[in-house]
């Protein structure tokens, strides 16, 4: 579905950002409310659920034991996917994966699996034969902007809760799977000529292109992403990424903490 | 429903493996407007089942050929999530999910008052969070809420409820294990306030008094479930919070 980019919208947050304001009242770099919650889904290895603002978001980890692949014979594999079901938004249709939903467990699925937080290795069972195959999905159920970091926030929140279901396969004893770091995303919108951080609905609607950063535990990255039409500057970027650095660490923060209950 | 006559689903003392009576319900709990981004939800949970909806509309029915002059249709999306069984579903439409897709938006055209929207089009998408048996039901009950809170028109609400038979005894609400090795389950969807029926399957054997006392205690949970439903809506109506 088409939405209408209301040319007032634009106006208003044009004239918003002269006074460097937004709709709700945020600050250009300031967050909204986030929730997280842990082992929340029951037939789950791992599970979280993530609340930023109207946004919605679970993750849940299954583990499957699969052939490896030929390259790589004794090492397991992860594989992160996310749905943009037509219950998260109206603008969302049913049918095939979008475009869309795949970019985003694509940008998920790259800032993790780069991160290297996962030993693939020790997700081998018998080389050659059987390894473990680690799935996250990734359900929105309410998209109130900013999906991106709800997702790539909850996948991490879930794998690092996760449980290797062993003794259902017949393999050993069940064992807390290991994972070594917290890759976290931050993402930023250009709203009346500017980027802010955590886009709102409104702000996406009425905004422009996107910048998707994703943080391990050294400050390093692991994955960027820019969607949508629209160009940036390299003294942008710098700025947003100063940004980015200092959220992604109150964020880990956030996650060490939630395991630590 | 194979019937399986070497497993054990009823204990010495008459009481169910989880420790319920033959005509207890699972404990059900209800909360409406959990999805900001929709125009009307609810979240059931039964048991260990977690089951969501959310409505969409009413809004203009396409592609055109669904629309109907003098009426609106009820568009159900029923989806379990990859996470929500023990073994991961593949994202996607199955068989299954395609059935019961379709016998729940009849059962919602029931109720909801259609001939108000015509050409309009209604969408009620109910996924699945957790499953342990009676995700149909848990998801029907959903969707009637999430009309209801959408302030969609309606007769009445619907009260998705389901026994069954394990070891020859008729028993209220299947869990997992009885719905694997029983050998009945009846799912229906009540209407609360009148009585009538709106759902209703049925797979394995039941003799005709087995129907009827599988009847008599869905209609009793379904009175039991309906008075959490209308505390839930109160909940969010009535200057609770909201």
């Amino acid at each position: 579905m088409v939405e209408l980019v209301p040319t007032l919208l634009r106006q208003e947050l044009a004239r918003l950002a002269e006074s460097d304001s937004r709709l709700d009242g945020r600050g250009r770099f300031e967050a909204r409310e986030i929730t997280l919650e842990t082992d929340c889904l029951y037939n789950a290895e791992g599970s979280a659920k993530v609340t930023m603002g109207k946004t919605i978001v679970y993750a849940g980890v299954k583990f499957e034991i699969r052939t490896p692949w030929p390259d790589r014979p004794a090492e397991g594999s992860l594989m992160c996917g996310a749905e943009l079901r037509p219950v998260a938004h109206r603008k969302y249709e049913p049918g095939p994966p979008s475009p869309e939903s795949i970019e985003l467990g694509r940008v998920v699925d790259r800032g993790i699996r780069e991160s290297g937080c996962i030993d693939m290795a020790g997700l081998c069972i018998v080389p050659g034969e059987k390894v473990w195959g680690v799935m996250i999905d990734i359900h929105v159920l309410s998209d109130g902007g900013n999906i991106f970091d709800a997702c790539g926030l909850a996948a991490i929140a879930a794998l690092r809760t996760a449980i290797v279901p062993a003794e259902r396969f017949d393999v050993g004893e069940d064992y807390t799977l290991k994972v070594q770091s917290t890759p976290i995303m931050a993402s930023f919108t250009r709203v009346g000529g500017r980027y802010v951080y955590d886009p709102s609905e409104e702000e996406e609607l009425g905004g422009e292109e996107r910048i998707h950063i994703t943080i391990g535990d050294e400050g390093h990255l692991h994955s960027l992403q820019k969607g949508l039409r629209g160009v940036f500057t390299p003294a942008e970027f710098t700025e947003i990424f100063k940004v980015a650095q200092e959220r992604c660490g109150e964020l880990r923060t956030m996650v060490s903490n939630q395991e630590g209950n | 429903m194979g019937g399986y006559g070497d497993i054990k689903l009823l204990r010495e003392d008459g009481l169910r493996l989880d420790g319920r009576k033959i005509d207890e319900m699972r404990p059900v709990s209800i909360e409406v407007g959990i999805l900001p981004a929709a125009d009307g939800s609810a979240m059931v949970t039964q048991g260990l089942n977690v089951a969501v909806a959310a409505v969409y509309g009413p809004m203009e029915a396409h592609p055109r050929k669904i629309q109907r002059q003098d009426r609106a249709v009820i568009d159900v999306r029923y989806n379990m999530a990859p996470f929500s069984t023990s073994d991961r579903i593949r994202p996607g439409y199955n068989r299954r999910s395609r059935e019961i897709s379709k016998v729940t938006a009849e059962a919602l055209e029931s109720v909801v008052l259609v001939e108000r929207f015509p050409r309009s089009k209604i969408r009620v998408e109910i996924e699945i969070l957790a499953a342990e048996a009676g995700t149909r039901c848990a998801g029907l009950t959903a969707a009637a809420m999430a009309l209801a809170d959408a302030g969609i028109p309606m007769r009445d609400l619907i009260v998705g409820v389901a026994s069954g038979k394990v070891e020859n005894i008729v028993v209220l609400d299947l869990d997992k294990a009885e719905d694997n090795y029983g050998q009945a389950d009846l799912p229906v969807g009540i209407l609360p306030n009148t009585g009538e029926i709106a759902f209703l399957q049925m797979d394995g054997d039941l003799s005709p008094e087995e129907f009827d006392l599988a009847m008599e205690y869905n209609f009793k949970a379904a009175g039991e479930i309906h008075e959490i439903m209308v505390e839930a809506l109160k909940k969010k109506y009535e200057g609770g919070e909201n």
